[in-house]
């Protein structure tokens, strides 16, 4: 058992934050506060995902035959914690770097590598994920969206539900049901879709969380080649368990949590909050949770590094990265007062990026089904 | 980074659990219980066998105590393994007669072990002190939290030697630390205790542990348990630092109480009888959320180490 960082790990690290300090402008805050979907936010992604690629970062964790340099897991969690820590200037492209590519990788073939890897890695592209649907939320596989085999198409029919990202992708991961006679995993399979195909329109779903967050996708008799397959047809659930198994640890929300709470802690010292003893016990509670959601993620990157298959750990680590998330952002609201009641505010970007987190790729409820059933061992019904 | 034991510390695991299934367990841990006896001849096991001075070892150290301290909680054993793997190490180089009891000069109240101890560490404001523990200087206590108990004399808090510059700082550290792994042990069985009651038990023509409402709380109870156990084990192999380990410390105990509760509730009635073993763990988790001004000064050390401004 080894709890420290290498010295190459620890230098990257630096670098990294050093790249950052010089790359976002003055008013990155400013851009950042609609979150990774915003417009302001997803336009500068391409120049800044440009940027990492040029250093050789953004797909550093890739085989170098794919264009990416080897690197081991660790170096790529250092980057998704830094980068998340400030907000996400990698926008929606975080999701093409950590899944997308690496599913491509594993199950495309050899044309669809050539194509899409190249720009992924080159970090001017932007990918959506088509998975919920109307009726298929927590469970995915009663998803309904067909897509019928004619001659060397398919014909897409159906529709989609909050969908990041979606008005500003190039392409999108799509789940579809190619055998209408399946039920259930078998008979779904993936298609990597271009967002201009025609047939595709897209509504934005206003939220609270922030603009652009939520969108319905329709898909009305889109034709697609079937050189759109990923993997094999009717097997798509195999490939979007390997997706999702990068997926689940998710993004590094306590790293965002803890710089958030660093923040809060110095707003406290400087108001005086600092001698009221309920203020200090939420904060040590609140830096213990980011910690504990911190030494877990690790654990998960521990497994990831050594090539172990994935475990229930994925599921430990998600919930408690969540419950951090959800208490600082709350946190945040309590200290802050009313000033963080307006649109944009400190508390108020932190809060409306943390109340997403126990829904978004999969609810909390369906996490702690599966440490129950993997971790504890307990029976079903 | 590396999450996985190395090969001295899978073998010192190993042997320690193998001396623990023969000497200690619940049902030794409950046959002691109502004399409020030390394990004495477990005790003399451990450090026979070289695992109370493991922390002292210049190849091992801290963390290797740590998971000492943890099995010996697991496995319910009746003995100072804290105070003597991760405490004594820590202040002086030379191993201190055992038993050995912690207390906080100027606080009065039921001490672990005193009534057995030879040795009494005082964390004073300012120094640290070893007292040689006399016959009358400790009064059997009894308590229902899970440890033989004992109350030390005012004079018997006032004497000994002090230890030195930074010896009061030393002794918090490690003391909080200790308290963690201990904590980390008890909630292990204890969960591990009512998982398997909960498959096994029966009601409304089902296992209990298969009703979903029963595993989420197991499921968040697993989660802090283990996140507990990486804090503690994280901050051991750093060395203590002051910030690593109030925070291990902090999640630790505040877990503990969870687990408490939400064990006793899940177990239903017989969850409160000494005929059933979760009061070996559950019991103790409650005596160690005591210690050292319990959560809310874990939290508020986290707070002065980390943003300042505090008196802790």
């Amino acid at each position: 058992m080894e709890f420290d960082w290498s010295e190459g790990d620890a230098s990257h690290r630096e670098e990294v934050r050093a790249f950052l300090s010089e790359e976002l402008p003055d008013d990155w805050e400013e851009i950042s506060k609609d979150g990774p979907g915003g417009d302001r936010q997803a336009a500068f992604s391409k120049h800044f995902c440009g940027r990492m690629a040029e250093r050789g970062w953004l797909t550093q964790h890739w085989p170098s035959e794919y264009g990416g340099r080897d690197a081991t897991s660790w170096r790529h969690a250092i980057v998704g914690e830094e980068m998340w820590a400030i907000g996400e200037p990698r926008g929606a492209q975080y999701m093409n770097v950590n899944w997308i590519g690496p599913a491509i990788m594993q199950y495309g073939t050899e044309e669809q590598k050539a194509f899409h890897l190249p720009r992924i890695s080159a970090g001017g592209v932007l990918w959506c994920q088509g998975f919920s649907e109307p009726e298929a939320g927590s469970d995915l596989v009663a998803l309904r969206t067909q897509a019928l085999r004619v001659g060397d198409e398919y014909v897409i029919n159906g529709s989609k539900i909050w969908t990041s990202y979606c008005n500003h992708a190039e392409f999108i991961i799509l789940l579809v049901r190619t055998d209408p006679q399946s039920t259930r995993h078998r008979g779904i399979s993936v298609l990597l879709v271009a967002m201009d195909t025609p047939g595709i329109e897209i509504r934005e779903i206003p939220s609270v969380v922030g603009e652009r967050y939520f969108h319905e996708v329709f898909f009305t008799d889109v034709h697609v080649p079937t050189s759109a397959l990923l993997g094999d047809e009717n097997q798509g659930w195999g490939v979007v368990s390997y997706a999702l198994q990068y997926e689940r640890a998710g993004a590094a929300r306590y790293a965002r949590a803890a710089v958030t709470l660093d923040r809060l802690a110095e707003i406290a010292r400087e108001r005086g909050l600092l001698d009221d003893p309920m203020v200090v016990d939420r904060l040590g509670e609140a830096r213990a949770l980011c910690e504990a959601a911190r030494v877990l993620s690790y654990k998960v990157i521990d497994l990831r590094a050594k090539g172990s298959p994935p475990t229930a750990d994925t599921q430990l680590a998600r919930v408690l990265g969540t419950t951090c998330d959800t208490a600082i952002g709350t946190l945040a609201l309590e200290l802050m007062g009313p000033e963080a009641l307006e649109y944009g505010s400190f508390a108020d970007a932190n809060f409306r990026l943390a109340m997403t987190a126990g829904v978004a790729v999969g609810a909390t409820e369906v996490q702690l089904n599966l440490i129950a059933s993997r971790f504890l061992g307990l029976p079903k019904e | 980074m590396d999450f996985d034991l190395n090969d001295d510390q899978r073998a010192i695991l190993e042997a320690v659990e193998a001396l623990l299934e023969q000497h200690a367990g619940a049902a030794r841990a409950i046959e002691l219980q109502p004399k409020g006896e030390y394990d004495a001849s477990l005790d003399a096991a451990l450090a026979d066998a070289g695992f109370s001075d493991v922390g002292r070892d210049p190849d091992m150290g801290g963390l290797e105590a740590t998971l000492v301290v943890e099995a010996v909680a697991r496995a319910g054993g009746v003995v100072a393994i804290g105070a003597e793997a991760m405490v004594a190490p820590m202040l002086r180089d030379e191993p201190l007669p055992t038993p050995i009891a912690l207390a906080t000069a100027g606080h009065g109240g039921a001490v672990r072990y005193a009534a057995s101890a030879r040795s009494l560490l005082v964390l004073g404001d300012r120094e640290a002190r070893w007292v040689a523990l006399e016959p009358g200087d400790c009064a059997p206590v009894r308590s229902n939290f899970g440890y033989p108990m004992g109350r030390v004399s005012a004079e018997g808090t006032t004497r000994g030697d002090g230890l030195g510059v930074g010896s009061a700082a030393r002794l918090h550290t490690a003391w909080q630390l200790a308290i963690a792994a201990e904590a980390v042990g008890c909630m292990e069985a204890a969960l591990a205790q009512t998982v398997g009651y909960l498959k096994e038990r029966r009601q409304f023509g089902r296992a209990i542990g298969s009703f979903q409402a029963v595993q989420h709380r197991l499921a968040e109870c697993a989660i802090h348990v283990e996140g507990s156990r990486w804090l503690v084990r994280e901050a051991a192999y750093q060395r203590a630092p002051t910030e690593g380990v109030a925070t291990a410390a902090a999640f630790a105990l505040s877990a503990a109480g969870r687990i408490f509760s939400e064990m006793h509730q899940l177990s239903g009635a017989i969850g409160f009888t000494r005929e059933h073993d979760l009061h070996v763990w559950s019991m103790r988790l409650q005596a160690l959320r005591l210690e050292l001004g319990g959560v809310a000064a874990h939290r508020r050390a986290i707070v002065a180490a980390r943003w300042g401004g505090v008196g802790s």
